[in-house]
């Protein structure tokens, strides 16, 4: 009978502990969404408002003569809700209209490029100067730059894209 | 009227719960299309895996190297060279066309009103038939285009003159980006001084209400809605503050004060105006921001200095917006002392409802204005004070049903209480 208390504290004990301290995500790049940027893209940090002026079109330039081109996952891929939840807050009605209306508003030429896969967005960011794009930091292949935010990369504690 | 307004009304609300009804469910697609993605990016680790390139899950971020691993198209590295050739090269990287390639889209909107005003007529009309082309014709330099097709009782033939569609050119303009600091522009603008005006144009569905307040209303006189001359803008970060600015040289208003000096100007003194407005890094979703005019006009054979100041602060999400707005625009005539100030002020709330899809908006607008009688240049304008209550439900991503109730007091006439129900659209 002790022994079964003593189980039982023990289960107790150990479920107050998870819940007091859950599996720390901070640890781990699992999740997080990287900044990636053609590596010629003269920039290596950004502040998270400078993350949001990129991708609402309110800087369209890295240097004069590097223009920044956005580069989106398609509807319903996990990249694109975090991005739409992080940092544009909107649904994605509410995200295609502020689109429309910047091109009609004549600030931008044009939406973000759209792409369908990791893979697409990877060969995109790597032939296009001045791109940028958001993917699982654990897909990220060699040679593309990742972007620090608020001085962070994926995987550290602070990292606000995930 | 009463029946007319009532059918409208049912068709208003009936008409997109049938619609959604009719909606298959959307839900288990979206799962499916999830689950196909998550497959495709999982087979792409793979293959990546399997050609010896994907990074090891916990790399340290890779810093700027000079290689990219299995591009799907050619790197166009700038190559070395003159700035032409650079140019050359990263126009042949983004895809520039051998010739401009003409982005076209269109807005509009059908429109049903009824009111107690004496003399009118409820009914249905149409609303603005837009068409809006945008055009790169270099990284850098790019043109954006509006027309209109507006229904009119007197834009046919005939004497008297039969109901027709007047042609007009909105907005023209060829824009030359230097960097975010510095971009120039030329043509037809709508006046930056005022934020609806430059934030709406002519696509009713992108604003939350049926109709513009009318301050700016098209055809209105209080500002001038159009602008024909040069533009300067850009936006630096000022310490966090995102501060935007506008600079604009032009002819101001025509020999008729609603329209802008589209074939040239009525005097030899040009129209400026100076726009500045900040949107806050740390308050994301807020622009405020004051703007001057100044312009010399001519009515018949008087003239007048016109100032126009205005100031605007806007909250521009949607849970809520916020929206007000304020000018003050003094006529002073050439040689005379004394002048006239006139003031329009409007503040609108909005709130996109969490629930039910997020489809449903109330609003409400509440606006004044005010003339003096003796203004020799705003002769005919009326004060106004008057208030809008409507809904606006999103029947698709770019569809929109709009309802609204306005009530308008003008001096010396009868309250006039209205219906106004719209649809508008993208194409």
């Amino acid at each position: 009978m002790q022994r079964l208390h003593a189980r039982f504290a023990a289960a107790l004990l150990a479920g107050a502990f998870l819940l007091l301290f859950p599996a720390s995500r901070a640890a781990t790049a699992d999740g997080d969404i990287a900044v990636v940027v053609h590596p010629g893209v003269p920039v290596s940090a950004l502040t998270f408002a400078e993350v949001r002026k990129l991708l609402f079109g309110d800087r369209q330039y890295w240097t004069p003569d590097l223009r920044v081109t956005l580069v989106m996952r398609a509807p319903v891929a996990r990249e694109r809700e975090i991005v739409l939840r992080t940092i544009y807050q909107m649904t994605e009605a509410q995200f295609r209209q502020y689109w429309i209306s910047k091109v009609f508003r004549a600030e931008a030429a044009g939406g973000p490029r759209i792409v369908y896969s990791n893979d697409e967005a990877t060969g995109l960011v790597g032939a296009l100067p001045g791109s940028v794009s958001f993917m699982d930091f654990t897909q990220v292949p060699k040679g593309l730059k990742v972007l620090r935010v608020d001085g962070h990369l994926p995987g550290e504690p602070g990292y606000r894209l995930h | 009227m009463n029946r007319a307004w009532r059918c409208t009304c049912l068709l208003m609300f009936v008409g997109p719960f049938a619609l959604v009804a009719q909606t298959p469910n959307s839900a288990d697609m979206t799962e499916t299309i999830k689950a196909l993605l998550a497959r495709i990016d999982r087979l792409e680790k793979r293959v990546a895996d399997l050609e010896g390139t994907a990074a090891p899950a916990h790399v340290e971020a890779p810093a700027v190297t000079a290689s990219i691993a299995q591009p799907t198209t050619p790197s166009p590295q700038p190559p070395p060279g003159s700035h032409d050739d650079h140019l050359a090269a990263t126009e042949a990287a983004q895809g520039t066309p051998q010739s401009p390639l003409l982005k076209l889209s269109g807005f509009s909107d059908i429109d049903f009103s009824a009111t107690d005003q004496h003399g009118t007529k409820s009914g249905f009309n149409e609303g603005q038939f837009t068409l809006h082309m945008a055009s790169a014709l270099a990284p850098k330099v790019t043109v954006f285009s509006e027309f209109t097709m507006t229904a009119r009782t007197d834009a046919g033939t005939g004497s008297p003159p039969a109901a027709g569609f007047n042609a007009e050119v909105e907005r023209i303009v060829i824009r030359y980006d230097q960097s975010d600091y510095f971009k120039v522009s030329f043509g037809r603008f709508h006046t930056p001084i005022n934020w609806w005006n430059t934030a709406f144009h002519h696509g009713a569905w992108l604003q939350t209400t049926a109709a513009r307040p009318e301050m700016v209303q098209f055809g209105g006189r209080f500002i001038p809605v159009h602008f024909v001359g040069g533009l300067i803008e850009g936006a630096v970060p000022a310490g966090g503050l995102h501060l935007n600015y506008n600079v604009a040289v032009g002819n101001g208003r025509g020999s008729i004060i609603s329209r802008a000096g589209d074939a040239g100007d009525i005097n030899n003194n040009r129209a400026w105006l100076v726009n500045l407005f900040v949107k806050p890094d740390r308050l994301f979703g807020l622009q405020a921001g004051a703007s001057l005019y100044r312009d010399k006009i001519g009515v018949g054979s008087r003239n007048f200095d016109e100032w126009i100041s205005s100031g605007h602060l806007v909250w521009a999400k949607e849970n809520p917006e916020f929206i007000a707005e304020f000018a003050n625009v003094n006529h002073t005539e050439t040689g005379r002392l004394g002048s006239f100030n006139s003031q329009a002020y409007y503040v609108q709330f909005g709130y996109r409802l969490p629930e039910f899809g997020q489809r449903w908006k109330p609003y409400y607008r509440w606006e004044y204005i005010h003339i003096p009688s003796s203004d020799p240049v705003f002769i005919g304008v009326q004060d106004l004070a008057g208030s809008t209550l409507g809904m606006r439900y999103d029947i698709s991503t770019f569809s929109a049903f709009k309802l609204e109730y306005r009530n308008q007091r003008r001096p010396g006439l009868p309250r006039i209480n209205g219906i106004f129900a719209q649809t508008s659209f993208t194409f």
